[in-house]
C-alpha cells in the first residue's frame, strides 16, 4: 500500500512538471502536428495507385496442332479487362525490337513468348520458358508483371498436364487426337483461367480496419516514432526520481520512516511504469482524436502499448542505476536515448517505414523492437503477429529491470 | 526505569580511497522525557551518530552482535520496523518536496509513517497549528522562508507522535527569530514528556535545552554528563580570550611558560587560555607580551562554560576544532 502512495505521490509530482508535461506530451504531438499541416494538402480521397507499367509483348509461337495457338492465349490474357490499371501492352513483331524499347526506356518490360511455346506443352519433357527482360531501375512495376505473368503461367501448367493425359489416351487409343483441343478449352472454361471475372491482383487493406488515407499513412509512423521516443524519455526522467530524491534527502528520510526499503524500491518502479502507461496511452487517444490517426487492433495496439511501456520504464531504471546523480542524467539521456532511438527508429526517420536501412541494428535497441510492434499494429496486424515483438521486449526488460533493481539495491542498502 | 533509547558501542568506518574513522565506540543511555544533546565541531561524528540511529547507515559491528541501538527497548537492528515507528527524526537539510505543498508533505509523511484515513487528517491539521503555518497549508513549500521551511521540516517527525525524536542540527543557517521558535518548540515537546536527541555546534543551545549533553569529538564521546558536571570539570579554571598585534603564535611559548596557565589554544586570530587565577595570570600575560614589544588590544573573560569545558578536554576551541 504505502508503495502505491509513493508511486502516486511520484507521479503528481511528474505531471505537475512543466518541462515534463512537455516532454511527455507537447513535443511528441507537435512534432506530428507539424508534419500534419505540412502534408495537409493531400486529400483523404486520394487513393494508392500503382502507375500503369509500360510492357513491348512479343508473341513468336507458332502454335501447336494438338494445343492450339497457346501463345495467344497467353497474350489474351495478359490483355484482358482486369489488368489494364496495371499493364500498358504494346505488341511489337520481333524481340531485338522489344529489347530497345527497354534499353530506351520506352516500356518498363518487354515479355518475348518463344516460337515453340505452345509445343512444348505437347511434349512433356520439355520446359516452358518465357523471355523476361525488364529495366533495371524500375523496382514495384516489373515485379508486378512478372508476378501476374507467374500466375498464368502456373495455370498452364496444369494445362500441360490435361495435354499430357489427353496423349497419353490418345496413343492409347481410348481418345481421338480432335477431342484433345476441346478437353484443354474445357478445362480452361473450369478454371476460368484466362477469364475476365477473377481479377490476377487483387489490392486491399485488411478487412477489419478502414482504409487509411495517404496523409496518415506518412503522420502515423512519424506519430508512433515520436510516441517511442519521448516513451524511453520518460521512462528514464521517471526512474531518475530515485536520484532526485537521493539528493533532495527525502530518500533518507523516507528511509527512516516504519517503510521496508523493496516496498519504497517497488514504489518507485510502479511510478515509473504508471507514468510511462499514463504518457502512451493519453498520446495514443489524444492522435486518434487530433489526427485521426488509427492504431490498429485493440487488442494488439494493447499489447504493443503495454510491451513498450515496460521496456522504457526498466530500460530507464537500468540507466539511472549507472548513474551517480542528477548532473549526469541530462548528458546520458540526452546522449544515449538519442542514439539507441534514431537507431531503432531509423526506418521511420529516413521515410521507409517497411525498409531496413540499417539492415539488423535496429533490433540491438528496445526502441528498435517497438518500432517493429507499433508499426505491425497500425498496419493491422492481430496479437498473434504482435506477440513474438513483446515477447522479445519483455525478455530485454527481465534483463534490463533485474540488472537495475540489483544496482540500485545493493546503492541504497 | 528503561531508558528511551540506548546505544552501544557503535563503529563506523567510511572507506572512500582512504579509510575515516568516523564513529568509534559511541555508548549512552537517554531517559524518557529528556533533552540529550550531542555537542561537538563540525566533522565530530554527530550526523554519522545519527544517522545510524536512524537506520540509514548500518553500525560496522552491528553483524558481530558488539553494538545496538534499542528504542523505548526495540532493538534497531532487528525490529527495524517496529523500532522506527517510535522515531521522528528532523534531519539536517530540509528533506522536502518543494512542489508540494505543506499539507500535501505532510499527508504523504503521514501515510510514510502509517496513518490512515481520518487520523491523517487530524493529526495533518494539529501539526499545522503546531507550526502555526494553517494559514498557509496549501502554498507550496519552494515559496516559503527558510524559517518555515524548518519548520515543516520538524512538523513531519512529529506526524505520527513518536516516543523519541532526533533533531540535527535544526537551527543551522536559519534567521535568530526562527531559530528561537524552534529552540521554544523543542522545550514545549520536553514538556509534552517526548524524549528529545539533539544535535549542535552551538553551545549556547545544547546548554540552554539540555538535561544531559555528550561531548563528541573525532568520533568519540568525551564527556557525557548534566550542564553543571561538566562546567565541574574544569574546576574553578577562568578562559581568558586575548587578541594582540602581530601573529597569535608570537606569544604562544611566552605565554604557556607562565605560571597558571593550564592550557593554551590558538583560535583563528585569538589566544585562548585556561589559566587558575585570572587576577593573578593577567599582569604575568602583560608583563610577558611587553617583555617582546607587543601589545595586548583586547582581553575576554570568561566564567567556565561548555567552551572551556571543550577546550579543557581537547586543547583545541570548540569552533575551531
Amino acid at each position: 500500500m504505502k508503495s502505491l502512495t509513493i508511486a502516486l505521490n511520484d507521479m503528481r509530482r511528474s505531471f505537475r512538471n512543466t518541462f515534463a508535461l512537455l516532454f511527455m506530451f507537447v513535443i511528441p504531438l507537435l512534432v506530428t502536428g507539424m508534419f500534419f499541416v505540412m502534408f495537409g494538402n493531400i486529400k483523404d480521397n486520394d487513393a494508392p495507385t500503382l502507375t500503369a507499367i509500360k510492357v513491348a509483348l512479343v508473341n513468336l509461337d507458332s502454335g501447336n496442332a494438338q494445343t492450339g495457338q497457346l501463345g495467344q492465349t497467353l497474350v489474351d490474357a495478359l490483355q484482358s479487362e482486369g489488368l489494364k490499371d496495371l499493364m500498358e501492352i504494346t505488341l511489337v513483331e520481333d524481340a531485338a525490337a522489344a529489347r530497345e524499347m527497354v534499353d530506351a526506356q520506352q516500356a518498363g518490360v518487354a515479355i518475348i513468348i518463344p516460337e515453340n511455346f505452345s509445343d512444348s506443352f505437347s511434349d512433356t519433357a520439355a520446359k516452358i520458358e518465357i523471355e523476361f527482360i525488364q529495366d533495371p531501375t524500375l523496382t514495384l512495376g516489373p515485379q508486378v508483371v512478372r508476378s501476374v505473368v507467374n500466375q498464368v503461367l502456373d495455370g498452364y501448367a496444369g494445362i500441360k498436364i490435361t495435354v499430357a493425359e489427353s496423349l497419353k489416351m490418345a496413343e492409347s487409343g481410348t481418345l481421338h487426337y480432335e477431342e484433345i483441343n476441346r478437353i484443354v478449352d474445357e478445362y480452361m472454361s473450369v478454371t476460368e483461367f484466362s477469364s475476365d471475372k477473377t481479377p490476377m491482383i487483387d489490392l486491399r487493406t485488411p478487412a477489419t480496419l478502414p482504409e487509411r488515407s495517404p496523409m496518415l499513412a506518412l503522420v502515423g509512423p512519424i506519430m508512433a516514432g515520436m510516441m517511442i521516443f519521448y516513451a524511453f524519455f520518460t521512462g528514464a526522467n521517471s526512474a531518475n526520481s530515485i536520484l532526485r530524491e537521493d539528493e533532495e534527502g527525502t530518500l533518507q528520510r523516507m528511509l527512516t520512516t516504519p517503510t521496508a526499503q523493496t516496498e519504497i524500491m517497488r514504489g518507485k518502479i510502479y511510478s515509473v511504469g504508471l507514468t510511462v502507461i499514463v504518457q502512451i496511452t493519453v498520446l495514443m487517444l489524444a492522435a486518434r482524436l487530433i489526427f485521426g490517426i488509427q492504431w490498429g487492433l485493440l487488442t494488439s495496439a494493447g499489447l504493443s502499448a503495454l510491451a513498450i511501456a515496460v521496456a522504457a520504464s526498466t530500460f530507464g531504471i537500468l540507466l539511472v542505476s549507472f548513474l551517480k546523480n542528477t548532473k549526469q542524467s541530462g548528458v546520458i539521456f540526452g546522449g544515449l536515448l538519442t542514439v539507441t532511438g534514431m537507431l531503432g527508429m531509423v526506418n521511420i526517420f529516413t521515410g521507409n517505414p517497411q525498409g531496413a536501412p540499417l539492415g539488423i541494428v535496429p533490433l540491438f535497441t528496445p526502441q528498435g523492437w517497438a518500432t517493429r510492434a507499433i508499426l505491425a499494429t497500425m498496419d493491422g496486424a492481430a496479437v498473434e503477429t504482435i506477440l513474438p515483438f513483446a515477447l522479445v521486449m519483455f525478455a530485454m526488460s527481465i534483463l534490463f529491470f533485474v540488472v537495475g533493481v540489483a544496482r540500485l539495491k545493493s546503492r541504497f542498502a | 526505569m528503561q531508558p528511551a533509547l540506548l546505544v552501544q558501542n557503535l563503529h563506523k568506518t567510511f572507506r572512500n580511497g582512504h579509510s575515516l574513522k568516523a564513529v568509534d565506540g559511541v555508548s549512552f543511555e537517554v531517559n524518557p522525557g529528556e533533552i540529550f544533546s550531542l555537542l561537538g565541531p563540525n566533522g565530530a561524528g554527530k550526523t554519522t551518530t545519527i544517522s545510524m540511529l536512524s537506520a540509514l547507515l548500518k553500525p560496522d559491528n552491528s553483524a558481530t552482535g558488539t553494538s545496538d541501538i534499542r528504542i523505548m527497548g526495540r532493538s534497531l537492528i532487528t525490529e527495524p520496523l517496529a523500532a522506527k515507528a517510535l522515531i521522528g527524526v528532523v534531519p539536517q537539510d530540509i528533506a522536502l518536496y518543494q512542489d508540494l505543498s505543506a499539507r500535501e508533505n505532510l499527508v504523504f509523511w503521514a501515510k510514510m509513517y502509517g496513518l490512515k484515513g481520518a487520523q491523517i487528517k487530524t493529526r495533518v491539521a494539529e501539526v499545522l497549528d503546531l507550526i502555526g503555518l494553517t494559514d498557509r497549508a496549501n502554498e507550496r513549500i519552494s515559496k516559503y522562508s527558510g524559517g518555515m521551511k524548518r519548520r515543516v521540516n520538524i512538523g513531519v517527525a512529529l506526524l505520527h507522535q513518536p516516543k523519541v525524536i532526533y533533531m540535527d542540527e535544526p537551527t543551522v543557517g536559519i534567521d535568530p527569530q526562527s531559530r528561537r521558535s524552534i529552540l521554544d518548540g523543542v522545550i514545549a515537546l520536553k514538556n509534552q514528556g517526548m524524549t528529545v536527541l539533539y544535535t549542535t555546534h552551538y553551545m549556547e543551545e545544547a546548554q540552554e535545552l539540555s538535561d544531559r549533553i555528550a561531548i563528541m569529538d573525532h568520533g568519540k564521546i568525551i564527556a557525557n554528563d548534566s550542564h553543571e558536571n561538566l562546567i565541574h570539570l574544569v574546576g574553578q579554571k577562568t578562559r581568558i580570550s586575548l587578541s594582540i598585534n602581530a601573529e597569535p603564535e608570537t606569544m604562544v611559548e611566552p605565554w604557556k611558560n607562565c605560571k597558571g596557565v593550564s592550557t593554551l589554544a590558538v583560535d583563528e586570530s585569538k589566544i585562548n587560555l585556561l589559566v587558575d587565577d585570572s587576577n593573578l595570570v593577567l599582569p604575568r600575560l602583560f608583563e610577558a607580551a611587553a617583555a617582546k614589544a607587543i601589545r595586548i588590544t583586547s582581553v575576554e573573560i570568561q566564567e567556565p562554560n561548555l567552551e572551556t569545558v571543550f577546550l579543557h578536554l581537547t586543547g583545541r576551541a570548540l569552533r575551531d576544532a
